[in-house]
């Protein structure tokens, strides 16, 4: 599959580009009307995106309270990040999560796809609509949702471990440090799995089915096949999955954000939710640090652009 | 033949279970709203007895249309402005030539890396300074700016598949790249408009750090924050509670169910050219 993407690739890049003559009339026409087309969309692009991003990159630099105007502090926000201790948890707790789900979901995606493929046809629509649906709904409906479910007291988890006997198991699963992230983790992959599953399941009927009748007369297992024509063919799927999984993980925000608000003492407090509370407070009455939430605002970014990268770097690898 | 049959058997063996556990969540909501609200803490998990009282609950005491009219209307100026810039830059990528076009393009795509939760900060102070704060026209604004390049991405894949012998025809007809654009290429375009109209519903329909952060006045809300501060204000009142969570997810099954195919063509249209 690969050689065939770069070969399509190549075409695509001989057809668009049509040799640039200045002066011909019909060249020019295009000129003017590519620039008019685009500029709509640029013009918002700088104003709402690129401003904003150079902007905190200032501002992280600064110490405000969002009055008066910033005081430039230099690096200070930074080396402040490396002694706050719930800084360095927030980093720590992001690139746990992320890791994890990222892990999780990248396996059961795979996993699912190849059962639902396998599967006769009708039921397989059926069960890629049950687990897709989880992923359409928003992360505040799935958040309450599950917080909900969680319920140390009236929670139907706990519930349903008393009614089968496991009592003992019963849980305050968002109030405890060493539960509560795992229980993030279940929401995440719940809410992801079916996107997931449903590219690798597309990138499955990309490959071609000579390769496994090949094999088959090869005398070739379904496990060997597994290992030696399946994963390797989606090695361009599986990039941009672990890349989407990064970014999401990086700038995950809403759900916890509404199931624990970083809770229990920072036990879940992620880049995100730690700059939100700094720049717009958890307890009302505290002056914004807008300056030192900036820095944490070009950490997320920077490790949102890192795994956009890593993703570029492996697509290329594969490519070859 | 009788391999076949094992292997499917096999797999629907572990898929289904994995299915329940996956709706669940779902199911429990449905049941919960239609359940008396005296019997969440010690009544069975299945209730024996369905009320919809709940749902005329979550319907008058929040202002429940309100909020939800207003994630309509917020939803659908957002599709249509998106569409319009998309379609436009997108087009302009895909078929058009002029210096600095795969410059532009890649500064454009830096956007989909960079995340609303990085950007809330340095957004809440431009909207304040433009003293668009608290009004749901800097919401659309934001909500625009920040999808445009995304549907634009998906636009411009879509046009790559569009024959240039087509263009080229109109052109020697000499048609002006404008008369091309709305009299040749937006007919053709309804498959690419329609997945950029469901991702665009659907990201939009449920955002929610955005709206809650510049949107102080009650009043202007859409859905998701009205829902965030639902949870506070029902800690207890669970059947109103997963009521108000059901109603809101209603628009997005409709959408997603009428529009699967588009969107699951669109999934791969992004995934592929990825």
């Amino acid at each position: 599959m690969a050689t065939a993407l770069s070969r399509q690739r190549v075409v695509e890049r001989a057809g668009t580009r049509t040799s640039y003559r200045f002066g011909s009339p019909l060249r020019k026409s295009q000129r003017v009307a590519g620039y008019l087309f685009v500029l709509p969309t640029f013009a918002l692009f700088l104003a709402f995106v690129l401003w904003p991003i150079l902007y905190t990159a200032y501002l992280s630099l600064t110490s405000w309270g969002g009055f008066g105007s910033p005081r430039f502090v230099h690096f200070d926000n930074y080396s402040r990040m490396l002694h706050d201790p719930v800084a360095r948890r927030a980093l720590i707790v992001t690139l746990v999560l992320t890791g994890v789900t990222t892990a999780v979901l990248t396996f059961l995606g795979l996993v699912t796809a190849v059962l639902v493929n396998v599967i006769w046809s009708k039921v397989g629509v059926v069960v890629r609509t049950i687990l897709f649906i989880p992923g359409i709904v928003s992360f505040v409906v799935s958040a309450v949702l599950w917080k909900l479910i969680y319920d140390p007291n009236i929670g139907t988890l706990n519930r349903l471990l008393g009614a089968i006997g496991l009592g003992s198991l019963q849980h305050p699963w968002l109030a405890d440090h060493k539960t509560v992230l795992p229980a993030i983790v279940v929401v995440t992959v719940w809410g992801g799995l079916g996107f997931n599953m449903l590219i690798y399941f597309a990138g499955l009927h990309s490959i071609d089915p000579n390769l496994y009748e090949a094999a088959e007369m090869d005398g070739a297992n379904t496990v060997q096949q597994f290992r030696h024509i399946t994963v390797p063919s989606l090695r361009i799927v599986t990039g941009l999955i672990v890349s989407l999984g990064l970014l999401n993980g990086f700038k995950a925000f809403d759900v916890i954000f509404v199931m624990t608000g970083g809770g229990p003492n920072h036990g879940s407090e992620v880049l995100g939710t730690y700059l939100y509370s700094l720049a717009f407070g958890s307890t009302s009455g505290s002056i914004p640090q807008l300056g030192y939430a900036s820095a944490f605002s070009v950490v997320t970014m920077v490790l949102c652009t890192l795994a956009v990268i890593a993703q570029l770097w492996l697509t290329r690898r594969a490519d070859r | 033949m009788r391999n076949k049959w094992i292997g499917k058997s096999f797999a629907t063996f572990v898929l289904l279970p994995f299915c329940l556990l996956m709706a669940f969540p779902f199911v429990w909501m449905l049941l919960t709203s239609l359940r008396e609200q005296n019997t969440i803490f010690n009544g069975p998990i299945i209730p024996r007895k369905f009320t919809g009282v709940a749902y005329k609950d979550a319907w008058t005491s929040i202002d429940f249309p309100l909020h939800f009219w207003n994630s309509v209307w917020i939803t659908s100026v957002t599709v249509i402005g998106v569409l319009i810039f998309a379609t436009l830059s997108g087009y302009a990528f895909a078929k058009l030539d002029f210096p600095f076009r795969n410059t532009l393009f890649v500064l454009l795509l830096t956007t989909l890396m960079m995340p609303s939760t990085a950007l809330i900060i340095p957004l809440y102070l431009e909207l304040k300074s433009l003293g668009l704060l608290d009004s749901q026209a800097g919401l659309l604004v934001l909500y625009i700016s920040g999808s445009a390049p995304f549907a634009m991405f998906l636009m411009r894949a879509f046009f790559q598949t569009l024959p240039d012998e087509l263009i080229e025809a109109a052109r020697v007809d000499g048609g002006s790249e404008l008369t091309i654009f709305r009299r040749v290429i937006l007919p053709l375009t309804r498959p690419g408009i329609a997945t950029v109209v469901i991702f665009q519903f659907l990201s939009t329909w449920n955002e929610f750090l955005i709206a809650n952060t510049v949107l102080r006045n009650t009043d202007a809300l859409p859905l998701q924050p009205v829902l965030f501060t639902l949870m506070g204000q029902y800690s207890t009142n669970w059947p109103a509670l997963t009521a108000g969570l059901t109603l809101s997810v209603v628009p997005v099954v409709i959408v997603y169910v009428r529009m699967q195919r588009q969107f699951v063509a669109g999934m791969m249209l992004g995934a592929v050219k990825n």
